[in-house]
């Protein structure tokens, strides 16, 4: 390697990762953010009458909570995307270094994928994919 | 050019001179105004069409039209400032973000325009402050733009906001103008201020009081009278067998067969006629009823002859030959293409009468509207309440004691649009279950209603388990005013009936009128108007493809067809002078000839358009996804459409081959050769088939109209009933009398009824007009195709996903002024 003539700048270089950047760019950003929410908060004239804070639903005043119990499909669809996307994490760290892992590696993560296809397939059987019209009063 | 004060006349100040933090935030501000997108009527139309490519309001930077008030800073009302709708309009105005400015678009909402009705607010300015009024009726797009422009002078010039930005104390910027109050800064008087106490003239001559019209020493010959068809008098032998004395044939008849039925025995006859009688009447058209109180010879000619007839009940108490009310069914036959007009007097100040509801589902609307307009009570109805007009609205509209004019009752004030909220949306549906359901307001302020109307859905998830439907916030009167408007003075209310339609209205009801009075309109006059009629309704279902192209989620296809659409607007006003609202058509006739060079513009527009169709069509028509969003989707049953009287291309949709220029032709359309497209599915997909399809039989329409056009006059000659045209005035003494004559006072009518409905772009409008002999008419009852096919928008809606649902709204093409009239 060539000798470093400026090593405090090459510390921030986004080439080189480190610790310090990281660091720097978050405290620059966070301070940016920070001067823009204050600022908008500030700036400008403000008017917090009934009319104003009521949530706006089409011109007329809303009926209920939007707190309620939400209907299970919503909750089947993140949680499977919950956990299928959690899996693709494993997939990226065995792909970066599928080089080193080597044959062994290979077949652990064939039988982890063949496992996510079972499971794929078992929730689609189960109707656990489907989507729209069930409910009938 | 000096900029004209725009501060109120009491509220000016002495302003300091920009500082540079006021010059960099006032440019700001000025051109990037955000306009709310919020369109009340006819004007809105106007004002989207100057987003559309040759207005191209980006040009000013106020292009960003925003569905949330959270989002804009400038209020444009455009149109007709409702009663019903001015507590939305307030509470939009109060959720907008700060600053913020409004204009008031077009002459109904700066001061009530020609709605002059107990329905309306008479100007936009007694809720909220305005900045910017742009008159018209309606203002063309380059007014809108003229409007922002004056906006964009007034900021620049007199705003200070440096000092309120940033908290200094003072400054000025946004509307700092105060709402106005009647009688204080402001006066509703159409007459100007200072006439107080002073009623109208023609006050005199309206009901209740009736006294001094001229038309009383005018004389006329009697009604059109046809004759029975063998069929009608087997029929009304038939009826007159089962009913004996509780029946008796209403004559003269000037359109169809009439009679009257004693109240008790109206469900047997109605069970008959749907279920048994030859021909079978599976259609209630129409449902109303009229207020006799006001006829002018309730005591007079005739009582003996009902006092024979049976109907002691009714009429006994003081020998009247008209009773209380009438209530008025109109019945349509599709085996034969038969009209039935059926008469049940009834007596009482507020009296009741069988529903029936259980025969006719779709009459459950229409009975819920005479309940409203005229306080008759249905027994047996399901949800008896009121539709139209608010739900604390006190009287009853459509009586004749009831006041016409909004200037004959208290001003709307900012506390009235403060107190009467629209309903809470739990009284519109079924109770839910609270835990698992959800009720969301779709309107009256909403991107995807196309106007405004409410309605209120209730949500599993994203399913809706069911549509309440809330209607009136776009009545405009439009019967009351018929029958204080001279039968000519009423042609441009017509227009605005179905503000997308605009002469076709026209045609509607002077179908009626001339059905009435029996007089024979020249050919000339009757291919204009066909061609007219179609160029309208070209220039519907143009507005309509690109609407509905973006309803399922493409943005563009507005765009393109806004480009011809303004093409047949520039045909439009090249020969009547007027975009959107015409009012050119006349009793017996239109208005004017056409003008020079009419024919190479309808050519040239006949030349262009079918590759322009096949390039959409294209785009669309085999669109996988545009297929998947409305095949399969929002589908109607053939025996549901037509029983609940859905007409026009919802009907056509469902498989049935049904048009009223083939099945009663009016107008002269049996000279003209053209298929009626009809699809099968009833679904979205085959709503939108049929109304490509309409586009090229309207085209072929036109070419023809325009290749055969006849010579001749283009207004009849009989000068009775008609304007006469004005070279005849110029030269003889006898048509200008009967010009000046039917201009001022209007043509008196004779004593009678008609009903004779056309086929508009969107389905069967029709007019059932009542004269009592006078210069006006006695009861205005518009028949709109919209009422009865947004009747039916829970059986296609109930059971399918919310965004399911825009698909639907869009596919019917429905409009509100007809709704709600």
């Amino acid at each position: 390697m060539e000798p470093q003539t400026l090593p405090t700048l090459n510390a921030l270089s986004p080439w080189e990762p480190g610790i310090l950047s990281l660091f720097v760019y978050a405290g620059i950003i966070l301070t940016l953010m920070a001067f823009l929410i204050a600022l908008t908060g500030w700036l400008g004239v403000k008017n917090r009458t009934v009319e104003k804070v009521r949530p706006y639903e089409s011109g007329v005043i809303p009926t209920g909570m939007a707190r309620f119990r939400y209907p299970v499909p919503f909750f089947l669809v993140a949680t499977f995307f919950l956990i299928f996307d959690v899996e693709v994490a494993y997939l990226f760290s065995w792909a970066v270094a599928f080089d080193r892992l080597g044959w062994l590696g290979w077949l652990q993560i064939s039988f982890f994928i063949i496992v996510l296809f079972i499971s794929l397939g078992y929730i689609w059987v189960k109707g656990g994919l489907e989507w729209g019209a069930t409910h009938r009063r | 050019m000096p900029l004209p004060d725009l501060q109120h006349p009491g509220t000016t100040t002495q302003l300091d001179s920009p500082n540079r933090l006021d010059l960099v935030i006032n440019w700001s501000h000025k051109n990037s105004l955000w306009p709310l997108f919020f369109g009340l009527s006819c004007c809105f139309i106007e004002e989207s069409t100057a987003f559309t490519a040759r207005y191209d309001i980006a040009r000013f930077g106020a292009e960003v039209f925003r569905a949330s008030p959270r989002q804009a800073d400038l209020l444009i009302t455009s149109g007709t400032i409702f009663k019903k709708i001015a507590p939305a309009i307030l509470r939009l105005y109060e959720q907008m973000a700060e600053p913020k400015w409004v204009i008031s678009m077009g002459s109904c909402s700066n001061c009530g325009g020609m709605y002059d009705v107990y329905s309306v607010v008479q100007g936009v300015d007694q809720i909220i402050p305005v900045d910017v009024y742009i008159p018209g009726c309606p203002p063309r797009p380059e007014a809108v733009l003229q409007g922002l422009i004056l906006l964009q002078e007034k900021i620049a010039a007199r705003e200070r906001p440096s000092r309120a930005v940033f908290h200094l104390g003072g400054g000025i910027q946004g509307t700092t103008r105060p709402f106005l109050v009647d009688g204080q800064t402001k006066s509703r008087d159409t007459r100007g201020p200072g006439y107080q106490g002073i009623p109208t003239r023609g006050t005199s001559e309206l009901p209740p009081a009736f006294r001094g019209s001229r038309s009383e020493t005018m004389w006329t010959p009697p009604a059109r009278r046809i004759e029975l068809s063998s069929a009608d008098q087997t029929l009304a032998g038939a009826l007159r067998e089962r009913l004996g004395d509780d029946f008796r044939q209403a004559l003269p008849m000037s359109d169809m067969l009439t009679f009257e039925v004693a109240p008790g025995r109206v469900k047997e006859v109605m069970r008959y006629l749907k279920a048994e009688s030859s021909p079978r009447f599976l259609r209630l058209e129409d449902l109303t009823a009229i207020d006799e109180s006001g006829r002018r010879d309730r005591t007079g000619r005739g009582v003996a002859e009902v006092r024979e007839a049976g109907f002691d009940e009714v009429y006994h108490r003081r020998g009247i030959s008209y009773p209380d009310f009438t209530l008025v069914y109109h019945l349509l036959s599709y085996d034969t293409a038969g009209r039935l007009r059926l008469k049940v007097p009834i007596a009482g100040e507020h009296p009741a009468t069988p529903t029936i509801t259980d025969i006719w589902p779709s009459a459950h609307w229409y009975e819920c509207e005479v309940f409203d307009m005229f306080g008759i009570r249905f027994e047996g109805h399901p949800h008896l309440r009121r539709l139209i007009m608010p739900h604390d609205w006190e009287g009853h509209p459509l009586r004749k004691d009831h006041p016409g004019r909004a200037t004959q009752m208290a001003p709307y004030t900012r506390a009235d649009a403060q107190r009467h909220q629209p309903l809470d949306a739990s009284l519109l549906v079924a109770p839910i279950s609270p835990e698992e359901e959800i009720l969301l307001n779709y309107g009256p302020h909403h991107y995807g209603t196309h106007g405004l109307i409410r309605f209120v859905l209730a949500l599993h998830g994203e399913e809706i388990t069911e549509v309440g439907i809330d209607l009136g916030y776009h009545h405009r009167g439009a019967e009351k005013i018929g029958e204080h408007q001279s039968w000519h003075q009423f042609i441009p209310y017509t227009d605005r009936v179905d503000y997308l339609n605009g002469a076709a209205n026209n045609l509607a009801y002077l179908n009626s009128v001339e059905t009435l009075i029996g007089i024979r309109v020249p050919d000339r006059a009757q291919f204009i108007r066909v061609m007219i009629a179609e160029l309208f309704r070209l220039s519907n279902h143009l507005l309509w493809f690109g609407t509905y192209v973006h309803d399922v989620g493409m943005m563009s296809a507005t765009f393109y067809t806004f480009r011809e659409r303004e093409m047949i607007l520039d045909i439009i006003e090249t020969i009547t002078g007027a975009r959107l609202h015409p009012a050119w058509f006349r009793i017996g006739g239109v208005a004017m000839d056409l003008p020079e060079g009419w024919k190479e513009m309808v050519d040239e527009f006949v030349r262009i358009l079918p590759s322009r169709l096949k390039e959409y069509e294209k785009l669309i028509t085999r669109n996988p996804i545009f297929k998947g969003r409305t095949q399969g989707i929002g589908g109607l049953s053939l025996q549901d459409a037509m029983e609940w009287g859905v007409t026009g291309p919802n009907l056509r949709a469902c498989g049935l081959d049904w048009d009223l220029r083939k099945k009663f032709p009016y107008s002269g359309y049996d000279a003209f050769d053209f298929d009626i497209p009809t699809a099968t599915k009833g679904d979205c997909y085959a709503r939108y088939l049929v109304r490509v399809e309409e586009m090229r039989q309207s085209l072929r329409i036109i070419e023809q109209a325009a290749r055969n056009m006849p010579p001749g006059r283009h207004l009849c000659e009989d000068s009775r009933y008609c304007i006469p045209q004005k070279e005849d005035t110029l030269r003889d003494i006898e048509s200008l009398i009967h010009h000046f004559i039917n201009a001022t006072r209007g043509p008196k009518i004779p004593k009678g009824e008609a009903y004779a409905p056309i086929e508009i772009a969107r389905g069967e409008q029709g007019y059932y007009v009542v004269s009592d002999g006078l210069d006006k008419a006695y009861r205005m009852r518009i028949r709109a195709p919209d009422f009865a096919t947004l009747q039916t928008l829970p059986l296609m809606a109930v059971g399918s996903s919310i965004a399911d649902f825009q698909a639907i709204l869009g596919s019917l093409d429905y409009i509100l002024p007809d709704t709600d009239r």
